[in-house]
């Protein structure tokens, strides 16, 4: 009897610990017993219970959305052809997030469950093709954009746009906005830029092969084309000798060589000296800059004349956003690559 | 184009609690119009059953931020209207506007400094000459 009362107490002690707060352990073990067999009340938390629990959600380590409760791959990936406003093949869709190293790490997992090879294999196909056909597409259709928007630029220059626009950081940018981080399916969390650019690539390439070039077109267009708005054209495309870059473009045109003469000069003396260093070509003048010194200013006034003559100053009219008439523009970036 | 910033929204209520009715009854009959109307959301119904937390409509935005509203004691079309306030925001954090006023293009003829308009001083000014 004195082991069954043993029992019994270590049976109640925990439905009273909650409702005692840690006080009525030691008294009332008598009523605790006959409370304990009849109707006991829920077991209140512990203050300290909630704080610790807290802390356990605040120090978890991050997780992909698609581990979270509440999750619906097929349902996401309709939403996400809704939210861009794009007919999708949704099974190449499917393809366009799947990355090799989740392929790779899959069957990685599959063989050391013990699976044979056979088994072990996936039924799931790469991205990879998808991405570089819709990386060869994007230069293609940035490219023709840029020679039809700014004739006079030089093919180094647009070159320099194209990689701009289809760089890891802004693609990837562009794509964690756009929620693909969620529904890529790669090895690390949080998936790597370059995971994310192939991703996005991939899905260009997707919409290619469903509905075609000239809606893809659009989509290159709208997304990716306002990532140039406040960008200058001479922070983009880095070059080193400006003075010799004007020189050559004003051969072309058959412009005599500019004289730089200084325009303005405020605090020549002072550690902060500002020099206004104008450009003329036939006394006529070409472009002005300032700069620190007399070559720091020499050299930004070429770029203000480079600027004016490439048609890329801020000035110049906004892109156009229009709904393309024919599609000629597109056709011919498909039959260019 | 336009993207709508709401990724999904997720209606966690109880079955059986009274400040969950609305919730309720905006899932019988409002809730699939309202998925119909917004084909862009996901909406996840997911009931808890015995006595839980408060009914709560969480929203998820593509730039990360969740965003949570109590909808207890609410009725159908108030979480309707909630949902579509909800489905228009973008997922920026709702804080004071320190300026009611932005602009991208700040000057449009090019920023004034205080050489703009002194004449260069390679203008050459020197007496009329006499006409001849």
């Amino acid at each position: 009897t004195a082991m069954a009362a043993r029992l019994l107490l270590r049976a109640a002690r925990p439905l009273l610990a909650g409702a005692g707060r840690g006080t009525g352990l030691d008294t009332g073990l008598d009523t605790g017993l006959r409370t304990a067999l009849s109707t006991a009340p829920p077991p209140e938390k512990k203050r300290w219970l909630r704080a610790y629990l807290e802390l356990q959600r605040l120090q978890a380590p991050p997780q992909r959305r698609s581990e979270k409760p509440n999750w619906d791959y097929h349902a996401e990936i309709q939403a996400f052809s809704h939210r861009v406003q794009e007919n999708f093949a949704l099974d190449l869709l499917k393809t366009a997030f799947v990355n090799p190293c989740y392929i790779e790490s899959e069957e990685a997992r599959r063989r050391q469950l013990g699976l044979d090879k056979h088994a072990a294999a996936l039924q799931l196909q790469d991205n990879s093709g998808l991405a570089e056909r819709g990386l060869r597409f994007a230069r293609a259709y940035l490219a023709q954009g840029f020679e039809g928007a700014y004739p006079e630029l030089p093919a180094k220059g647009i070159e320099a746009l194209v990689n701009f626009l289809t760089s890891r950081e802004l693609v990837s940018y562009v794509a964690q906005n756009l929620s693909v981080q969620d529904l890529a399916l790669c090895r690390d969390f949080p998936a790597p830029p370059d995971v994310l650019q192939r991703t996005f690539l991939a899905v260009i390439g997707a919409l290619l092969e469903s509905s075609g070039p000239e809606r893809t077109g659009v989509f290159v267009r709208d997304f990716l084309i306002p990532q140039l708005i406040g960008k200058d054209l001479f922070e983009i495309w880095e070059v080193v000798n400006p003075m010799g870059l004007l020189l050559e473009e004003l051969t072309k045109r058959n412009i005599s060589a500019p004289e730089p003469r200084i325009t303005r000069q405020l605090g020549v003396n002072t550690v902060l000296p500002v020099y206004f260093v104008g450009l003329y070509c036939d006394k006529k003048i070409l472009a002005e800059g300032p700069g620190e010194t007399l070559l720091a200013a020499e050299e930004e006034a070429a770029r203000v004349a480079l600027r004016k003559l490439y048609g890329y100053t801020e000035n110049r009219r906004p892109w156009d956003y229009s709904k393309p008439k024919q599609g000629l523009a597109a056709e011919k970036a498909i039959s260019s690559n | 184009r336009y993207v709508r910033q709401l990724q999904r929204l997720q209606l966690l209520f109880s079955p059986t609690a009274a400040d969950a009715r609305g919730a309720r009854q905006f899932v019988e009959e409002a809730a699939q119009d309202f998925a119909r109307q917004h084909p862009d959301v996901v909406l996840y119904v997911s009931p808890h059953s015995g006595p839980g937390p408060a009914p709560v409509l969480r929203a998820e935005y593509l730039n990360g931020t969740v965003r949570e509203e109590l909808i207890a004691s609410k009725t159908s079309e108030e979480i309707v209207q909630l949902a579509t306030k909800l489905a228009n925001q973008s997922g920026l954090d709702i804080i004071r506007i320190r300026k009611p006023f932005h602009t991208d293009n700040p000057s449009v003829q090019g920023q004034w400094h205080p050489l703009t308009n002194k004449p260069s001083i390679l203008t050459v000014q020197g007496p009329r000459l006499q006409p001849q």
